[in-house]
Parts: C-alpha cells; structure tokens; sequence
C-alpha cells in the first residue's frame, strides 16, 4: 500500500511516499511554494523517484499554507498535525515538538500516546521565524547556510533584544558598524530566533523529548541555542523539512486502514 | 424553510449594512447617536426617542487615525475613529463612549479633535459598582449623560419613557438569551448565520429587533431539528464577527453553541430588575452593579473564568476557543486565569489572535483546523 | 538608578546632602516594610497613586511593585522578568511594570530588588485601569484580599462633587477593610498629623523641582526622575520632607554659585514628556547630555505635589493625577511647565508600556508644541522591557529635535 503525503509551504514544496505506513521510498523537495508549479514538479519528482504511478497510489494527503488549492489530494489536514505525525514517526518519545518555518514558529504538546493535546502558534509581533534569518543573513551578506559554522565559531555571541523585527534589523547593523566580529552577531541572531521561539515553548511546558522540526531545525545555530534556553538536549532529523509530508503520508496511510 | 432563509437575508442584510439602517433613520427624521463598546446605557438613549446605534468599528484598513493612535491601541479603537475621521457616521447627533478600558478612555479624548462635528459624549461608570455609593455614581454619569443628549439632540428624558425602554431592553435580552439556548438543538444555522443575528442588534431599534427575533425562533421551532453532528464550540473574546473567521468555523463543521463575546451575549446577561427601586434612572444604576464576568468588569475573585468553564459545560461544548483581539490587555490579562480553569475542568481550548485589520486568515485557519483535528 | 548607585558608592555622601537623604530613604523604605513583615505585621504592596494617607496615618507598611519594576529594569534584569510572566502565559503586549511584578511573584527572589510578598493589595486606578487587572491578577494568584479606591478617569477640566462624594465613600470602605486586615487603627488625630506632613513634603518637591526654571538650571533634569521614588513611597514622612526641604537649599546655593549637577554646558532645554526608559537610563541620559540638551521641564514636577486643606481637598489632589485628567487639563499643565521654564522643544517617549498615556499624546503634544510654539519629537521605547527601544532610533530623533531647536535659535 501506497500513500503520497504532500507538504506546500510558502517557499518550498515536499513530497514523501510511503510504503505500508512504515517505510519512505521516495521524498522531494522542489524550492518553489504555494502559488507555482513547485508542487507539481515536486509530485512528479517523487513519482519519478520512485517508480510508481498516481493510480498507484492508495490516498493522498496534503498539508502546508496552500493545501486548500491542491486539488490532487483526497484529504487536507494542518500542518501542525502533520508535524506531530512524522516527527513521532522518527522519535516515538517525542513530546514536545518545536517547528519553526519560514513564516511562523509553531510549538506542540503530545501526550503519552502521541496525540497533539495542546499547540501555540507565533504571535504576530514576533521576530523568530525562517524569515528573520534570511533577512539578517542578506544584511550579512551570508548564506542561509553559512550561519551555523559561523555561530560555532563565536567567542562573544552579542544580544540581539529587540521585540520588532524593524528594530532587530537596526541592532544588526548598529552592531556591524561598531565592527562586532562577524561570527558573534551571527550567534546572536541565532539566540533571537531560539529565544522567540523558547518563551512559545515555555508557554505551553516543556515535556522530553523535545524535537525540532521544520527548515531551521537544521541550523545549529539556532538548535543549539534552543538548547540552552530551554536547558534540555533538543533531537531533529536531517529529514526535519520532510516531516509534514511524511506526516501527511502516514495521515493517508492511517485514513485507508 | 422559505421563511427561515427569507429571515436570515434579512438579518445579513441588516449586519452588512449599517450605513443604510443610518440613513434609513435619518430620513425618518429620527436622532441616531452611537453607542461605543463596552457598555453603554442605550436605555437612556432609546427612552429620549433617539435611535442607539452601536459603534464596534469595521474591517478597515487603518489610515487617518494614526495620526492619533500609535501602533498599540486595539483595531476596534482605531477603526471607530477612522470611521468617524472619514464621515462615514455622518448625520449622528452624537457618539457615547464609556471609560471602562484604558484605550476607550482615549478615544474619547482624541474624538473632541479628530471628529469635531461629532460631539462626545463621556460615560464614567464606577469600578466598584456594586456598592451604594458606586450605584449613585453610576446614576450621577447617568445625569450628565442626559443632559448631553438633551443638548445635541433636543430630545427630553421622563422617568416614566425610561421604565418602558428598561422593559424593551429587558424582552430583547430575553429574547437573545432564548435564541442562543434554542441555536444549539439547531446546527444548520452556521456561524455567520448567528453572527448576523446578534449584530444586527446594533442598527435596529430593540423592540424591532425582538420582532424579528421571535419570528426566527417561531420558523426555526417549526422546522426540524439539524442532525449533522458538529463540532460545539463555545467563543470567547471582545468580537467574533469577521467573515473570513466565521467561514473559518464552519468549513471546519463548528457550531457555536454559546458564546462569552462582549458584542454578543455578554450584553445580554442581566436585565433591569424593574420591581425593587422607585425612579428608572436608580433601577437602572442598579444593573450595572449587577454585572460581571467581564474583562472591563472590576472582579478580583475573577469569576468570570468559571462563568465560561459553566458555560462550556451546561452547552455540551467540545471546546472553547478565545478570540484574542490583539492589544486588548484586559483580555489578555483573563485568558491566563481563564485558561488555567479551562485546563483545569479538562476543556480543550485554543487562542486565536484576532484584529479588525487581519488580511491574511492563513494562521487562523490553520489553527482552527488542528483545534477541530485535536477534537475529532 | 543602577547607574546613580554606582556613582555614589564611588565617593562618599556627604550624610547632610540631600543624596543621602533621599538614598537612605529608599533603603530604609525597603528595610521598614520587610522588618514589619519578619515582626508578623500584615503588609501590603500598594499602587503609586493610593493614597498614601491611609496607610500612613494608620502605620501600615507597604511597598511599591511600580517602583520595584523600574529599579529591576534599571539594573538590567527587566527582560529576564517580563520572559518569565510570558512563559506563564502572560502576553508581551501587557504593561512591562505589571509583567515584572507578576513574574515576581512566582520567583520570589529576585536580587535586583527584593521586597517582601504582599498580604493585602491596594489598589487606585488613577494611573490606570490596567492597574486594576495586574492587582487582580496578583489577588487572585496569591489569594488575598485586594482594596480598590477606584478614581474613574474625569472627562472634565473640574472634579464633579458625584466624583468626590465617590471617593470619600471608598476612601471610608478602605479604612474599614484595612483595619478588618491588619488590626491597626484609624486615628482622626494621625490623620491630621499627617496631612501636615504630607502637604509639608509636597510644598518642597514643588518648589524643588521649580529651581529648573533657572537659567542655566541648577540641576540634571533626569536626576528628577530618581528623586521621584521618594515622592512615591514617603510623602507622609518627615524624612521626606527633610530631603526634599534640603534639596531645596542644595539648588539655592547652586544658583547663587552658578554651579549644576548637569555636568555639561546647557544648550537646549526640553520637555521630556513620558517615563524614563529605566532599561536605558544612560543611553537617553547620554544622548542628550552629549548635544548640551537639559531636561528642565518633566510633569513630575507637578505630579507628586498633593497640595490640598481639608478631605474633599484630598480627594481633589488624587483626582487630579496626570493620568486620570482629560487632554486639555494635562496639555494645560504642560504647557504652563514649558513655559515657565523656557523649554524649547518637546521630547516625547512613546512607552509601549503605556496605553494610557501614549493613547492620546500625539495630539496632546502636537497642542503643547503649536500654543508654546516649540518643536516636537517623539521615540519609541517602553518603561522596562529592553526589547522595545532601538539606541539607533533615539539618536536619530533627538539628533532631529537638537537641529530644529538650533535653527530656531539662530532665527531668534
């Protein structure tokens, strides 16, 4: 049995076909969001990938921000739960899940049994998303990339303090003019983004194991960052941008059986 | 079923469309003066032959009045005095505003000069209001609140017209209470449907809106039962009446089974006890010592966070969710305690942060739907 | 404060300076309320604008949570506090001073300033109606009674005698509940005492912080804002009106001198409209000091001189709070302040903090600015979370305010 979980973010589009509810034998990400043909190609890539047909698949979920115009899919379902499927799928202790995307941070409580009993999302006035990053590291002249080697390499990570992301910016470069060394501003940006997201998550509790999901679960920087605001070891996976359409996948999966 | 839909046309229509209640008054020759949140005694108001209108604000983009207002005061403030900057309360004798938030107390003073041709009219009502001495303060603001009136309109009061609005108003909050129980056994009528009903209150007078009340609960008796099986949610928060929210609800088959909305049944609570004092004006000072369960509401036993658990219990509710309009700290300060208790009595609930200025619903209704996918 | 304290503790004070004085008050005010609590006494955390006559005149201790806000933030633990009360649930928009306060209560050490855990609340919304939620809150989480004199906000230039007989009311309930608390006692006679005391400290903060109308004047407008505390917890004590009364002397003989406590030569002088931004006492201090710019006109002057004969007097004075009193009553007192002290611009923190008082200052100070005919900035910034001031903004807008103020002088 096949099913095709789809994820369509604001900037990416991921596929992941899963065999049985348990094993992936295809993923894809295509950097092309809601609104283009990345969702598409990124279905058509994961079928390529893995041999299969669209007749061969048994149902098909999709998530994300622009689920509700996908018209492949048999069912939509949030992101958040999604989310707490497939990072569950990989760390079945998983309690606390922290995803932070390229639009919003979102923080998810689960119980013993898996089941998503509370979530919290980003506040309007927040600047810890993927967004921020992109920003600062263009005003950096950086790669998205480049931001974790550098905050390992700090010896005086400054502080980053500011509420608004208009302000944050203006720290930044207040700091880069009095020549802060490079690797520390980048360290700092990194703790704004994780301590945004940290008072989320200290909002809903914090309950072991906690795990990172999403794009920046990715950035050391930012992970361990997390880490020491919150005082616990945070997990992730290098899959962590294909947890919603793995997630997706399992949901189709657990729709058919 | 005919009658039914031809009602609730006519309710949508009322609520989209207050500006043509307005001038449909007007044209009559009737004063129209608008009534600002929270509270506000349009008993008075009605008693004196004006017609009370309420000012909640609008879905507006927020230009001119930010030349008053920084960044922080509630979209309901900034809409009601963008609205009033821009004419389009045009022909109204005069707006009544309470000082019972921070930011209320503010517009007040920022529409004696963004909106001159509109006079103010100051309402400062007691917090401690359920003593003797606050009764007599809320009838002092009564008094003054009268003779405003009576200077931008003309209009007379009498104690004896009072006592008649008092028992309008009293068999409308009847009515709305009666209509709220009836809705749960009747999950046809949406979201919006209901929303319609309750704010389409503001731009009628009570005893029409009754009217028209009765006649829906009348067709709805009459028809059968709904027997989809939704999602009962119970809203809490100072407004709930955007569109985009309301259709947010119902694509996630919600059925509001009760509601803790300032706009919405909070104003239909308490009546006038019209039996125990002797002049109108001190029944009426009276009520408002009666009331609670509400953000603006001085209570330091902050009842009104069991007042909701009840609420959700007594209406069979799956859960609760609060509509947080952004920058409302007496919201924000109660929906700590109001949570906790929510939590406490094992009633899932969830926070979405709402304001008149949302032009991207994609996180309420992402949250929405994981609160209906949580429940299910 | 932080940045005062540290001053002072490099050189001595000199115990008949008026430094001293008002340092030591504070101190003792902090010590005085947590010994009563160690003896067993009943003690309270108190709003700034209660009025403190009750208390006072029944010998009740209490303390401020406002003043101890702004001591934390000042000594730079403002956003580990505020992070706290959110984690809790409360949000960022909700005043930094209550968020602070309610962290506080969870914490419960805290060594930027301790103070002791509150018995009872008292609580007046003069400054306030987010007053009443942040004590409802505390009452409610700590499960103690909580006193409201509440003092609606008056759309009048005048007090109504509806409002006052209100008031009085309250005031009688207060006493009663209070003596239900404690066990201590209402005296008529105290009472007396110590609205001659309060009057006498009030009469000498007016006239302290009038020296300011001096030109140059004789003192560093922001050391106003520290003085401030003492205004707050101890207008009904000698101890205070001794200080300020000394105050007054230290200013005489700086005029007479031509000596100031502005170390720098003054260029401008300003308006500074709002609170101080605690989390950033150096900077803003810095940021004007370094352009010659001197605070010499601040409605703290006038806010704390409670001047009045008999009861209704009373009454009247705490109606009449900066906060609590319509925009043409507040422009009004500003613009007599500017006046009087030749201020020749405006400068306007817009507190995120605050919605009160932010709520309606773009047209109070754009009124202010027109009828003194002086020009007008604002920044934004917020009285102790540190995450909502940007140094590039403050700079930017007072670099603007100074070349105005400059161009003016060379039209005059």
């Amino acid at each position: 049995m096949y099913t095709l979980g789809v994820d369509i973010g604001s900037t990416t589009s991921k596929c992941v076909i899963l065999e049985d509810g348990k094993k992936v034998i295809a993923s894809s990400i295509v950097t092309a969001g809601t609104g283009t043909n990345g969702p598409d190609k990124s279905r058509k890539e994961v079928l390529e990938k893995s041999g299969l047909k669209q007749d061969d698949l048994n149902y098909v979920v999709v998530t994300g921000y622009g689920r509700s115009t996908y018209t492949y899919a048999d069912a939509e379902i949030s992101e958040l739960t999604c989310h707490a499927l497939g990072v569950q799928h990989v760390f079945p202790d998983a309690r606390t899940i922290i995803d932070i995307g390229g639009q919003d941070a979102k923080v998810l409580s689960l119980n013993e049994k898996g089941r998503m009993v509370n979530f919290l999302m980003n506040d309007k006035c927040a600047a810890g998303t993927g967004r921020f990053l992109d920003v600062m590291a263009r005003i950096l002249q950086l790669d998205i990339g480049d931001l974790e080697v550098k905050a390992a390499a700090a010896k005086h990570p400054v502080k980053i303090s500011s509420t608004c992301t208009v302000f944050a910016e203006s720290e930044v470069i207040s700091q880069l003019a009095a020549g802060v060394e490079l690797n520390d501003l980048v360290a700092g940006i990194c703790s704004s983004v994780a301590s945004r997201v940290a008072s989320l998550a200290k909002r809903i509790g914090i309950r072991e194991k906690v795990c990172m999901s999403g794009g920046v679960a990715r950035n050391g920087g930012v992970r361990n960052a997390m880490s020491k605001e919150l005082g616990v070891e945070i997990f992730y996976s290098p899959s962590a941008q294909l947890m919603g359409a793995l997630g997706a996948a399992l949901a189709a999966y657990n729709k058919v059986n | 079923m005919d009658v039914l839909n031809k009602l609730l046309a006519e309710f949508h229509d009322i609520a989209e469309n207050p500006d043509k209640q307005l001038q449909s008054y007007l044209s009559e020759g009737k004063k129209v003066v608008l009534c600002a949140p929270v509270y506000t005694p349009e008993e008075i108001v009605h008693s004196m032959g004006i017609v009370p209108m309420g000012a909640w604000g609008a879905d507006i983009e927020i230009k001119e009045a930010k030349k008053y207002f920084p960044a922080f005061i509630c979209s309901i403030m900034q809409s009601i005095l963008e609205l009033g900057i821009t004419g389009k309360y045009k022909g109204v004798s005069a707006i009544l505003i309470p000082s019972l938030c921070d930011s209320l107390k503010c517009l007040g003073q920022n529409w004696k000069y963004a909106v001159k041709d509109i006079p103010f009219i100051p309402m400062t009502y007691p917090q401690n209001r359920a003593s003797e001495a606050g009764k007599k303060f809320t009838r002092a603001g009564y008094e003054r609140v009268i003779k405003d009136l009576e200077k931008a309109t003309g209009a007379s009061f009498s104690e004896e017209s009072l006592w008649n609005s008092i028992r309008v108003y009293n068999t409308h909050n009847a009515a709305m209470r009666k209509l709220s129980d009836l809705l749960v056994e009747y999950p046809q009528i949406n979201a919006s449907q209901r929303s319609d009903i309750f704010k389409s209150a503001y731009f009628m007078k009570k005893e029409e809106h009754t009217e028209l009340v009765n006649k829906f609960v009348r067709a709805l008796r009459e028809s059968s039962k709904g027997k989809d099986k939704k999602i009962k949610i119970v809203t809490s928060g100072i407004l709930a009446d955007s569109r985009n929210l309301l259709n947010i609800l119902d694509d996630n088959n919600m059925q509001v089974v009760g509601d803790d909305i300032a706009d919405e049944s909070r104003q239909y609570r308490v009546d006038t006890d019209t039996k125990s004092e002797k002049s109108s004006l001190d029944a009426l000072s009276a009520k408002f010592s009666d009331m609670g369960n509400c953000s603006v509401l001085y209570d330091a036993d902050k009842k009104r966070a069991d007042y909701i658990v009840n609420l959700a219990k007594n209406t069979g509710a799956n859960g609760v969710i609060i509509f947080m309009t952004k920058f409302c700290d007496p919201e924000e300060f109660d929906c700590v305690f109001v949570r906790k208790a929510l939590d406490s009595a094992d009633i899932p609930s969830t926070v979405i942060e709402v304001d008149r200025q949302m032009a991207n619903y994609e996180q309420a209704k992402t949250a929405i739907q994981t609160f209906k996918e949580m429940l299910s | 404060m932080a940045e005062e304290k540290k001053k002072k503790k490099r050189r001595v004070l000199d115990p008949n300076s008026a430094a001293y004085k008002l340092n030591q008050i504070v101190v003792n005010h902090y010590k005085g309320v947590q010994e009563a609590k160690d003896r067993g006494e009943k003690i309270g955390w108190c709003a700034s604008n209660f009025p403190q006559e009750i208390f006072q005149t029944m010998g009740i201790k209490v303390c401020y949570p406002e003043n101890q806000a702004a001591a934390i933030a000042a000594r730079g633990a403002g956003e580990r506090l505020c992070s706290e009360a959110e984690s809790e649930g409360y949000s960022n928009d909700i005043c930094a001073y209550a968020r602070i306060s309610l962290a506080y209560t969870k914490l419960k050490d805290v060594k930027e300033q301790n103070m002791p855990q509150p018995d009872f609340l008292l609580c007046c919304n003069n400054i306030c109606n987010c007053m009443i939620k942040w004590y409802e809150s505390i009452a409610k989480k700590l499960n103690i009674p909580l006193i409201l004199i509440d003092i609606p906000f008056n759309p009048d230039y005048e007090v109504s005698d509806a409002q006052v007989a209100y008031i009085k009311s309250q005031f009688i309930d207060a006493i009663k509940q209070l003596e239900k608390i404690t066990g201590k006692k209402w005296d008529d006679d105290k009472f007396k005492e110590v609205m001659k005391v309060s009057n006498r400290t009030s009469r000498a903060w007016l006239e302290a912080t009038s020296y300011t109308k001096y030109q140059p004047s004789p003192l560093n407008g922001f050391d106003l804002l520290n003085h401030m505390a003492v205004a707050v917890c101890a207008r009904g004590t000698v101890e205070a009106a001794e200080a300020f009364e000394t105050l007054v002397k230290e200013y005489k003989k700086a005029v007479k001198e031509g000596t100031s406590t502005f170390h720098a030569d003054e260029k401008y002088r300003i308006m500074f409209e709002g609170i101080a931004c605690w989390p950033y006492l150096r900077v803003t201090s810095r940021g004007l000091k370094s352009r010659g710019i001197n605070m010499v006109a601040t409605i703290y002057a006038d806010a704390f001189g409670f001047l009045y004969d008999d009861f209704d007097g009373l009454v009247k004075a705490y109606c009449r709070v900066p906060n609590a009193i319509n925009l043409e009553l507040a422009r009004d007192k500003r613009v007599a302040l500017a006046k009087k002290t030749g201020a020749e611009g405006l400068l306007v923190h817009t507190n995120r903090s605050c919605k009160l008082w932010s709520g309606f200052m773009y047209e109070m100070s754009r009124q202010i600015g027109k009828e003194c005919d002086i020009p007008v900035a604002s920044f934004d910034g917020d009285q102790a979370d540190p995450r909502n001031f940007s140094e590039a903004q403050y700079e930017t807008r007072v670099q603007g305010l100074t070349e105005i103020m400059e161009a003016n002088k060379g039209d005059k």
